[in-house]
């Protein structure tokens, strides 16, 4: 479970997010929507551990039981997709999901890279550079090598909206169907409504408040 | 179609850069089949040694001064940029001869030692100069090439379009599990490096082939590959001259045959490199801040060898192991003064050069279309990259078709084919880079180009502009062989100079031509700072 516990955002000259609280179960998936400038994807950061230093915050974030603002991103088993899939260019296919495997022996690694790739629909593509793929199946590629690092909590940061619409409602129901089945909690960031779970939880946030919707 | 003006807007620059260039190749030509002179080369009882010396010294510079430099900027990205210039202008001859008075058994170095620690009474009996192993050529190869490694990856680092997907995959690459430590090394690096390839090939090239500081600080028994063949070069006997040229010849080759395995090795490790990058995430050890550390202790060095060469310009009597010289005498500072002629030439070929290249290139960005700067840039990491005595060898032979050894024009010309190169690589980001709208709006006001030009648009890009010329006022400054063999002994510049003041004796004037020749392109680019420095905010 991820919980959010009187968390605010601040600039050196105005509140960007007034303290608000929040609980995601396991599984779920929250949507948070809100205008260009709003604060959502810093409030992404601060989760996550990437704030930018003129940012001030209070407040917790706690995942699991443990609270996680004094940690570095690395320590902090959240996950992250962006609406770019930063799949490393100097990297296969296989290579990036390497990358986010846990350590194991050789062999089982290799095994849980090559699931993960069926997973994606993508077997025979670990020799691929990402460049070579559609922007959907290196969406997948991203959303498997997010999971492999087996996160406690995913951050999705506009994932969709480079997409196109045919593509857009695939990715989604691939995404949610994974997260889902994994019970990980999640937080969509979006502008766009139907990206949203057809009946999970939203909250708008504009004028520094964040609001069920 | 192409337009007259395009013609004319390329004229100045292939005048400066692209015929010398292409002038000097053609006139090695004849010179590439002399089997004979070959043959004297490898016959030459010292060639085997100086061969292995001159491998051994730039392979391992190279080596060092890359991985120093991954440290530092592993840490520093922005910064280190803005302070690497200041390291970039300080000739590579005159931290040579700082270098060398700071690690002498006698110099500064071992007077601390010695005061503060050990009490020696003389001079430690080690050979810490033109030793035979070349560490100390080695030493000072790694001080000079690190800072220009350094900003080659920050300039990478600084582009706006890389600098936020890098900031976002590291981003990614700690939600994965990854320290920042590890993000950078599998992540960043592999990416950064294909991008500086070109400085790497420079730094490898100018190792090997290093004349200048190898005279200074090198070994002499035997002496590296590039000592050898200067000396060839420079005797009045045609078949001892023609060996020392096929020696260049056989230099360059050597310098490709090892580029190409080294390439081919990056190649063949593909696996391990990869098994490596896709290691699983594991705990990072608390990050030491070795970048920030091994850049101050750049500075402290830099700054302890302007002060050995300032100390030891002034020094008359200095006893060891005392820290300061007993006598303080402004003899050499005279001699210096009375013998102008050196440091004026030298002045007037730094302003002239740099000047004419900052021109001839403007004029190219205003008349040339940017797919067109292909050609400029091909040219221009040619000088940068083919060794020194090659590309020196090549202009020579042009001038002596053109009869213009020992002339001001010749001396002209060797010194603003390198001065036009790196005034162009410094110059083509900013100038390319500049928002065109800036143009739109002005048309919109009824602005004339010409008013844009000196009203609009060199005025925003001043800084750039300052710097470059700076960076080529430092470069014109630093060239010894090709302005030594384009001299023929009617003329004296500054580094020739000091490099003849290496055989002699007189420490206090080579060290007030060494401080000079230090000291003279950091004015130029601490100018060019200050009045670079922008009065107003773009908002």
């Amino acid at each position: 479970m991820l919980e959010l516990r009187n968390l605010s955002l601040h600039l050196p000259d105005h509140e960007l997010v007034k303290a608000f609280s929040m609980m995601i179960a396991g599984g779920e998936v929250v949507t948070l929507m809100g205008q260009s400038g709003s604060g959502k994807s810093s409030l992404l950061s601060l989760i996550g551990g990437d704030l930018a230093p003129t940012f001030q915050a209070s407040g917790e974030v706690i995942l699991n039981g443990v609270s996680l603002l004094a940690l570095p991103p690395e320590k902090r088993k959240i996950g992250r997709l962006f609406q770019d899939d930063f799949l490393f260019p100097h990297m296969t296919v296989a290579e990036n999901l390497l990358f986010a495997t846990p350590a194991g022996s050789k062999p089982e690694r290799l095994n849980q890279m090559t699931t993960a790739l069926k997973q994606a629909g993508l077997d025979g593509f670990a020799n691929r550079a990402p460049h070579t793929l559609s922007g959907g199946q290196r969406q997948r590629v991203a959303l498997m090598r997010c999971l492999l690092a087996k996160p406690e909590a995913i951050l999705l940061d506009e994932p969709f909206s480079k997409l196109d619409a045919t593509l857009r409602a695939e990715m989604r129901a691939f995404v949610f169907d994974h997260i889902k089945s994994r019970g990980t909690p999640a937080l969509l960031v979006t502008h766009d409504r139907s990206d949203a779970p057809a009946h999970g939880r939203i909250f708008s946030i504009g004028d520094g408040e964040v609001r069920h919707v | 179609m192409l337009r007259l003006r395009n013609i004319w807007g390329a004229g100045p620059l292939t005048l400066l850069l692209l015929l010398p260039l292409l002038a000097s190749v053609v006139f090695l030509l004849p010179g590439l089949l002399d089997w004979d002179a070959f043959g004297a080369m490898l016959a030459h009882p010292q060639f085997a040694g100086a061969l292995k010396l001159s491998l051994f010294t730039g392979l391992v510079a190279t080596c060092l001064a890359l991985f120093l430099s991954i440290l530092v900027i592993e840490r520093l990205s922005g910064q280190a940029q803005s302070h690497a210039g200041l390291f970039l202008a300080a000739p590579h001859l005159a931290l040579a001869l700082g270098f060398g008075f700071l690690i002498a058994p006698t110099g500064l170095m071992a007077r601390v030692i010695a005061t503060v620690f050990t009490g020696w009474t003389s001079p430690p009996q080690w050979q810490t100069t033109q030793d035979p192993t070349g560490l100390a050529l080695i030493a000072a190869l790694v001080l000079k090439e690190v800072p220009f490694l350094v900003w080659a990856m920050a300039s990478v680092l600084d582009q706006d379009e890389l600098k936020q997907r890098f900031s976002r995959e590291v981003t990614m690459a700690r939600s994965l599990g990854h320290g920042p430590r590890s993000a950078f090394w599998r992540v960043i690096l592999p990416q950064l490096l294909p991008r500086i390839i070109w400085p790497l090939v420079a730094v490898f090239s100018y190792g090997l082939t290093v004349v200048d500081m190898a005279l200074v600080i090198g070994p002499t028994q035997p002496p590296t590959l590039a000592q050898l063949i200067w000396s060839d070069l420079n005797d009045a006997e045609h078949l001892i001259n023609a060996r020392g040229a096929a020696g260049t010849v056989a230099l360059t080759l050597v310098a490709l045959v090892i580029l190409g395995a080294s390439f081919a090795t990056v190649r063949l490790l593909r696996k391990a490199i990869s098994r490596w990058i896709t290691r699983a995430p594991r705990p990072e050890r608390r990050f030491f801040p070795a970048g920030r550390v091994l850049w101050s202790v750049w500075f402290a060095i830099y700054l302890c060898v302007i002060a050995a060469l300032a100390v030891q310009s002034v020094s008359a009597l200095w006893p060891f192991p005392h820290l300061l010289p007993e006598h303080i005498s402004l003899v050499s500072w005279q001699r210096v003064l009375e013998n102008g002629s050196p440091v004026l030439t030298s002045l007037v070929l730094a302003a002239a050069t740099s000047t004419m290249s900052v021109l001839a290139i403007v004029v190219w960005f205003e008349t040339q279309l940017e797919r067109h700067d292909r050609i400029a840039v091909s040219a221009a990491l040619a000088v940068l990259c083919l060794p020194a005595l090659l590309l020196a060898l090549g202009q020579y032979r042009l001038l002596l078709q053109l009869g213009w050894t020992g002339t001001g024009a010749g001396l002209l010309l060797v010194h603003v084919v390198p001065v036009a190169a790196y005034v162009f690589v410094m110059l083509q980001g900013p100038y390319r880079a500049y928002d065109t709208r800036w143009q739109a709006v002005s048309q919109g006001l009824a602005v004339k180009k010409a008013a844009f030009l000196t009203q609009v648009k060199w005025p925003m890009l001043r800084a750039s502009l300052l710097s470059a010329w700076a960076i080529g006022f430092a470069v014109s400054l630093a060239q010894y062989v090709p302005a030594q063999l384009a001299a023929a002994g009617r003329f004296s510049t500054l580094p020739m100079e000091a490099v003849t003041l290496t055989s002699g004796g007189n420490r206090a004037m080579m060290a007030a031509y060494g401080l000079l020749l230090m000291l003279l392109p950091l004015t130029g680019l601490a100018v060019a700072a200050w009045a670079g420095k922008p009065r107003w905010k773009v908002a």
